[in-house]
């Protein structure tokens, strides 16, 4: 059974999770990011990080380190780090500011593995690849250009802390090799090539109807490559072959994805539920989606009409006529609600790992445009009934 | 008659529902700015292609996606120059309160009788599902309504027709009183 | 004082901008040979139609369909032929054909609806017709194929 938070009235830009999934950092589509402590079963905020003066576009919490970052539309990013305040003694979180030297709108921002990198998506078609400099005390960057050719809509890192895959406007993912010499080690040979110098193009892949690609994911060995394009499609990509399997959907386009395991994928979007693919090298397929349609979500869905249904004087005979008198409706056209059959009421905009278990991922996260977020258990997949999903037509 | 406007609304809804797919997606032309692409169209890779719904040849829908908005305009069937004067009127009175309708365009696009531009922000604030049922229960009441004032607006010019003919004929019958008996100038 | 030169729009010059030819690949086959390939695709799907294999004929049409610019007669043709095809197919038996159809046809399909219903002066002759198949089209293949025309710069 999915657990329903609602975080809030507007919609929720993006989340992120600390490393026990004790806290929860969001930006609620404003140039402020929320850190939320869990009490009971609601999520209340607790402290404000503002620093960004536009629209806060990405948040990544490092498990690890426990450190954030955020970027924003403002061309800024900043690494958060919770201190010890010499003043009052308390916990603070201290901003840094991180020299990205872009000069557009930062889309997207992801840990890298390791946590010593992070990389920031970007407007200006540029990747910046931040690590820190530690002689200066400051976060650095340097700039994937060649050959982004638009917007750079997300970014994913490879587990062995090197590769990067990156998926943009102009119809196109690529991997990258984001090696920074002072960083990292010589990385071993991968599937995606052996020798990996900054700006390598270590393979480019196009969606099948020129959408644009919204979400791209590594699998957890690293050796397959998720794409998700607004063109309705997701493709999964083995360099080895290369392979390349399309799933061309019905419904509308996924703007996020994740890997639950090596032959899994969960991803969603604007059709405001998550679907799971399923497969290997041999082949792909939808598989279902997470959302029960016929399990009972609240039980305001059930009344009929646009007209609050509170006390028993304004139901059945005398809502018709009062309609018919106040507002000209007549019985002959009934009133017909059009809440969506799914828990998410608007776009998805992210879906993240949340509880690990057994083979790989068996809780994941959502988010969206509703405000809402959705911890949902990756197993619990039931097949497509309604080709037409979310979007329904009388 | 009816049997055609079921398929042609279902065809925009569905064409709507599959453009309403929109993200927050700043310019990456004019640093620090956020427009409606579909109006700026600066970069072209972020545009869509255009589609048309057309019903018949004086009643079509031109729907212009984007990656943050759509533009949705209307051409609304206008069968004669009343039909024609009230359309006119209509959708000025309308455009002219824009801010009021919210996902309104203050202009038509060229060709088309009334614009909507809808953008992330919309879809953000409102439930998308529910901007698509707007949309085209304007389109259903919009006929509705011209038909209406076309049909009032005759029966107030049968009754100013009436009334004014009523007085001509009660002079006109005064005028012949007058000249079969002269005696009444007296 | 020379004062133009402000209203010179720069960001044209962005050597980094994407370009229109660059959206997709464009088609390898010459424009003559195409409008060809659709003169003797219309004599193919007459010869099916008399045997009433409707979805034969639509996969012959749609197969590999014309695109992009310099084929505008070529494309003609095609919908021309498609037109056909689609009104001399009864309404009950819409449903099968469009079932029967690859993806890629019925994509390819979607766009020459889309493409009818666009062309001033053609709404009246086959208004409904399209109406219909594309209510159809949208049951079976669902919106992503609506997308898919949205997004596809290969323009029939």
């Amino acid at each position: 059974m999915p657990e329903i938070f609602s975080l809030g009235q507007t919609p929720v830009t993006c989340h992120s999770f600390n490393a026990d999934r004790t806290q929860l950092a969001v930006s609620l589509n404003n140039n402020e990011a929320l850190i939320m402590n869990k009490q009971g079963n609601e999520w209340v905020p607790s402290i404000t990080l503002s620093e960004h003066d536009k629209l806060i576009t990405s948040i990544d919490w490092a498990p690890n380190s426990n450190r954030i970052v955020t970027c924003s539309q403002d061309r800024n990013a900043y690494v958060w780090q919770e201190q010890t305040d010499p003043e009052t003694g308390g916990l603070v979180w201290k901003p840094t500011l991180v020299l990205l030297r872009i000069n557009r709108a930062a889309t997207h921002v992801r840990w890298s593995p390791k946590e010593d990198k992070f990389a920031v998506a970007s407007g200006a078609r540029a990747i910046a690849v931040c690590s820190f400099d530690a002689e200066n005390n400051w976060w650095v960057s340097k700039l994937l250009k060649k050959p982004i050719r638009s917007t750079v809509l997300a970014v994913d890192w490879h587990p062995n802390n090197v590769l990067l895959a990156a998926g943009s406007a102009d119809m196109k993912a690529r991997v990258f090799s984001a090696y920074i010499k002072e960083v990292d080690e010589r990385p071993s040979p991968t599937v995606w090539g052996s020798k990996l110098p900054f700006n390598t193009i270590c393979g480019e892949y196009t969606t099948p109807a020129g959408g644009w690609v919204h979400a791209v994911g590594f699998s957890p060995s690293g050796d397959v490559l998720a794409f998700a394009g607004h063109d309705s499609s997701i493709s999964i990509v083995y360099p080895g072959g290369p392979v390349l399997h399309t799933i061309r959907m019905q419904t509308l386009p996924l703007i996020t994805l994740t890997w639950t395991a090596e032959d899994s994928i969960v991803a969603a979007g604007h059709d405001c539920r998550p679907l799971v693919f399923a497969g290997s090298e041999a082949g792909w397929r939808e598989a279902g989606t997470l959302d029960d349609p016929s399990a009972a979500k609240s039980p305001d869905s059930r009344f009929g009409g646009g007209s609050p249904t509170v006390g028993r004087l304004k139901t059945g005979a005398f809502a018709t006529f009062r309609d018919a008198d106040t507002r000209g409706q007549s019985s002959a056209s009934p009133v017909t609600d059009t809440k969506l059959t799914t828990i998410h009421q608007n776009t998805i905009t992210s879906v993240r790992p949340y509880a690990y278990g057994g083979a790989g991922v068996s809780q994941v996260s959502t988010s969206g445009v509703d405000g809402t977020l959705v911890v949902w258990d990756v197993n619990a997949v039931v097949a497509l009934t309604s080709r037409l999903g979310g979007s329904h037509l009388r | 008659m009816s049997n055609s406007l079921r398929p042609y609304l279902a065809a925009v809804r569905s064409t709507l529902t599959a453009a309403l797919t929109l993200e927050n997606f700043a310019s990456q032309v004019v640093e620090r700015h956020n427009k409606p692409e579909i109006e700026s169209s600066t970069s072209k890779e972020v545009l869509l292609n255009p589609l048309t719904i057309s019903r018949n040849e004086n009643e079509r829908v031109l729907i212009e996606p984007s990656v943050n908005s759509i533009r949705l305009s209307i051409k609304i069937k206008q069968a004669d120059e009343i039909e024609r004067i009230l359309c006119n009127k209509f959708t000025r009175f309308m455009m002219q309160r824009a801010e009021s309708f919210i996902v309104l365009r203050r202009k038509p696009v060229t060709g088309y009788d009334i614009s909507f531009l809808i953008t992330n922000t919309h879809t953000e604030t409102m439930l998308k599902h529910k901007i698509v049922d707007f949309i085209i229960q304007f389109m259903e009441e919009v006929d509705k309504e011209i038909s209406e004032m076309k049909l009032s607006l005759n029966a107030r010019a049968r009754i100013v027709a009436e009334s004014y003919l009523t007085a001509v004929r009660s002079i006109s019958l005064l005028r012949c009183l007058q000249l079969k008996s002269p005696q009444f100038n007296t | 004082m020379e004062v133009n030169f402000r209203k010179i729009n720069v960001d044209q010059y962005d050597e980094d901008v994407i370009q229109e030819s660059e959206l997709y690949e464009a088609d390898p086959r010459e424009p003559a040979e195409v409008l060809e390939e659709a003169k003797q695709r219309q004599v193919a799907v007459r010869g099916l139609l008399s045997k009433n294999d409707i979805a034969g004929a639509l996969t012959t049409i749609l197969d590999n369909a014309p695109y992009g610019p310099n084929v505008e007669s070529a494309k003609e043709i095609t919908l021309q032929t498609l037109l056909t095809i689609l009104n001399s197919t009864k309404s009950t038996e819409i449903s099968v054909i469009i079932k029967s159809l690859s993806m890629d046809t019925q994509d390819t399909l979607m766009k020459y609806i889309y493409k009818g219903m666009g062309m001033p002066g053609w709404g009246d002759v086959s208004g409904s017709v399209l109406l219909g198949w594309h209510e159809k089209l949208t049951e079976v293949a669902g919106v992503g194929c609506i997308v898919r025309t949205m997004t596809d710069r290969r323009i029939v």
